[in-house]
């Protein structure tokens, strides 16, 4: 089932919770969205499973209004983010809540129920689990049993609130590869929330990057990474460092040092002013003697070589700290240690310049 | 030195406790006073109460019970206690609910007013029953017109007896309504269940402890009022009375053994009633959904 978002707004009190938002998620796409707590996404999420009501706008399924659809007819499955287990059922009858809760026309019989319970369990693999409590299971187990609660009703659309939040990073990480092994077996239109760009890079078709109220920017995790729609895309996803410059005659000056800029990256409207440019860790060069105009002058702070790459923190000579990611077969070259006068370089002319 | 005192060598040998134990003198005398208390205030009067009931033999005391007014007090107080606690559940539930749930003008005067029975003297709550439906006020005088008697009648003791307990089972409840939270109905109704399915499957289950305990304090409440019932009933031997109002009357005309036997009724019926909060007091706090991450089983790649 498609979902078509048509100029939704939210307010709570004053607080904009949603400004204007226009979406339209495709039948069995796996959509995240993007943002740091407070953008407005859970709201969002909230809003299509009806369990909140927008100010203004429309919410279609199928292109359909649902303004008069209520929750329970909707045919979402929503997951929570604390999960919501009901706490006095076993995870058994959690899963079976769904279809007892039918109607007695199209009820299942209690064979029937007790086999689709078993399939569901086998599905998220804690069929050994069906006559716990949810106090007596972990994060990730809980987590599982949501997931099979939600999909025994067989929903149009599954949306996730936060749903690998509460977890600790490895069964996160396993969750996460799980859950799209699943979405491509049952291709189920998704939604899911979180403010991890990694889990959101590596799950969704597609990134809804959400600020504020609003969607700053709908892409591919390619796109939405290497071609960022503005400063704050860029800077959401993956590290930056942050350099105050100027224009002058269209060129953009660090300091002193003038950096040639490829201008699809650049939102550089006029000649002159200042900018700030974005350079992300990975993209800067160390070198210990200057090439003339490109580079510019730093002193090494402090390395943290544990890891896949060397993270260095110099000290430019402006006095705004820098962040560079090298290899370790650079590092072993360069022979850095803490307190030596090296030189900055940009590798490629993919920086983000944005102009104030 | 030391070697005679065995609560130095246990405490040594479990150093946490005597980092945090007081002193075994301290802990005795504690224990002491409070043991002490107990007996005086407690155990010592309430053995009175049986003595006295019993102190012309079985015969007297069954007597006593099975005499017309003496029975029809517990009729009427076992009725009044039968209509105020499921009024008083419905009354928490409701009050509960909208306030654990809802934002309105007016919450928090109302989470006020909740509490008027608990500070306003048991006697001004009867008086005011009589203030207003007395029959000569005006309310009270129209309905008198009509037939209907509800001061100095069966209406009135019911009345002021919902009236005094009507706090106690909301007050249990929003606690407990707040700290579960609403996330469990928003699942269940995303799962399809009516909002009467969600309430019994899962909003009912998920108090039903606290709800219970409320049950037990307004039935101990309802059985043992005294003040406010004693302003409204009108004291009507074998019409209004009610077994504490029976109590006090047989007192004042000297019939110890009949006040002693009765008296020993509504005491079995509190140490009974104590004997179930006993039990509901350790189930009421919901399980937190929280710890038993050593279960965790890995996701089969």
């Amino acid at each position: 089932m498609s979902i078509e978002l048509l100029n939704i707004s939210k307010k709570f009190g004053d607080f904009v919770a949603l400004d204007n938002i226009n979406l339209k998620i495709e039948t069995g796409e796996l959509v995240a969205l993007l943002g740091l707590s407070g953008s407005g996404k859970t709201t969002l999420l909230r809003i299509i499973a009806g369990l909140e009501t927008p100010d203004h706008g429309e919410v279609r399924f199928h292109g359909e209004d649902t303004a008069d659809v209520r929750v329970r007819e909707r045919k979402v499955g929503f997951v929570f983010q604390h999960y919501a287990l009901f706490r006095h059922m076993t995870v058994f009858e959690n899963i079976a809540f769904g279809l007892r809760v039918l109607p007695r026309g199209s009820r299942p019989n209690e064979a029937e129920i007790s086999r689709r319970v078993h399939e569901l369990l086998k599905l998220v693999q804690l069929d050994f689990l069906h006559d716990r409590y949810p106090s007596q299971l972990s994060g990730g187990q809980r987590q599982r049993v949501a997931l099979a609660r939600t999909l025994a009703v067989e929903p149009k659309v599954l949306l996730l609130d936060e749903p690998f939040g509460a977890l600790d990073a490895k069964v996160r990480q396993e969750l996460r590869r799980w859950l799209r092994r699943l979405h491509d077996e049952i291709k189920i239109t998704s939604v899911f929330v979180t403010h991890d760009q990694e889990e959101a890079l590596e799950l969704a078709n597609r990134i809804v990057v959400m600020n504020q109220g609003r969607i700053e920017q709908i892409g591919s995790a390619e796109e939405v990474y290497h071609q960022p729609a503005n400063a704050f895309v860029y800077n959401f996803l993956g590290n930056v460092n942050l350099f105050h410059g100027r224009i002058e005659n269209g060129k953009v000056f660090i300091g002193d040092t003038a950096v040639e800029v490829d201008k699809t990256h650049a939102h550089v409207h006029s000649e002159d002013g200042k900018a700030v440019l974005y350079v992300r860790p990975h993209l800067l060069e160390i070198v210990t003697k200057s090439n003339g105009k490109q580079s510019f002058p730093a002193t090494v702070k402090s390395i943290n070589p544990a890891g896949p790459q060397v993270k260095v923190e110099l000290v430019a000579a402006w006095g705004d700290l820098v962040q560079v990611e090298i290899d370790h077969e650079r590092y072993q070259e360069l022979k850095l240690a803490a307190g030596a006068n090296v030189f900055l370089r940009p590798k490629e002319q993919k920086l983000f310049v944005y102009q104030i | 030195m030391f070697e005679n005192f065995g609560w130095l060598s246990q405490s040594q040998a479990d150093p946490r406790k005597s980092a945090t134990a007081d002193p075994p003198l301290v802990r005795f005398a504690l224990i002491a006073i409070a043991m002490l208390f107990l007996g005086l205030f407690l155990f010592i009067p309430v053995a009175a109460v049986f003595a006295q009931a019993l102190q012309h033999g079985l015969g007297e005391y069954l007597k006593s019970i099975i005499d017309p007014e003496a029975r029809s007090a517990i009729r009427l107080t076992l009725m009044t206690a039968a209509i105020a606690v499921p009024l008083n559940v419905l009354f928490g539930v409701a009050a509960s609910w909208a306030i654990a749930r809802f934002d309105f003008p007016g919450k928090q005067t109302l989470l006020t007013l909740i509490d008027i029975p608990f500070s306003v003297s048991p006697v001004i709550a009867g008086m005011m029953f009589v203030l207003l439906l007395g029959v000569r006020a005006p309310i009270g005088g129209w309905l008198y017109d009509h037939g209907i008697r509800i001061i100095f009648a069966e209406p009135g003791i019911v009345l002021a007896t919902i009236f005094v307990t009507f706090p106690l089972a909301a007050r249990e409840l929003i606690p407990i309504m707040q700290a579960v939270g609403s996330e469990e109905e928003e699942a269940a109704i995303v799962l399809g269940a009516g909002g009467w399915q969600t309430f019994l499957r899962v909003t009912l289950p998920n108090v039903k402890w606290g709800l219970l305990y409320g049950m037990v304090l307004c039935n101990a409440r309802a059985m043992g009022e005294f003040g406010a019932v004693s302003v409204v009933s009108g004291h009507i031997r074998g019409h209004t009375n009610t077994m504490p109002l029976y109590i006090e009357i047989m007192y004042n005309d000297y019939h110890y053994v009949a006040a002693f036997a009765v008296s020993s009724l509504l005491t079995l019926l509190a140490i009974a009633t104590l004997i179930a909060k006993h039990f509901l007091e350790r189930r009421v706090i919901p399980v937190p959904q929280k710890g038993a991450d050593e279960i965790e089983t890995k996701v089969a790649a």
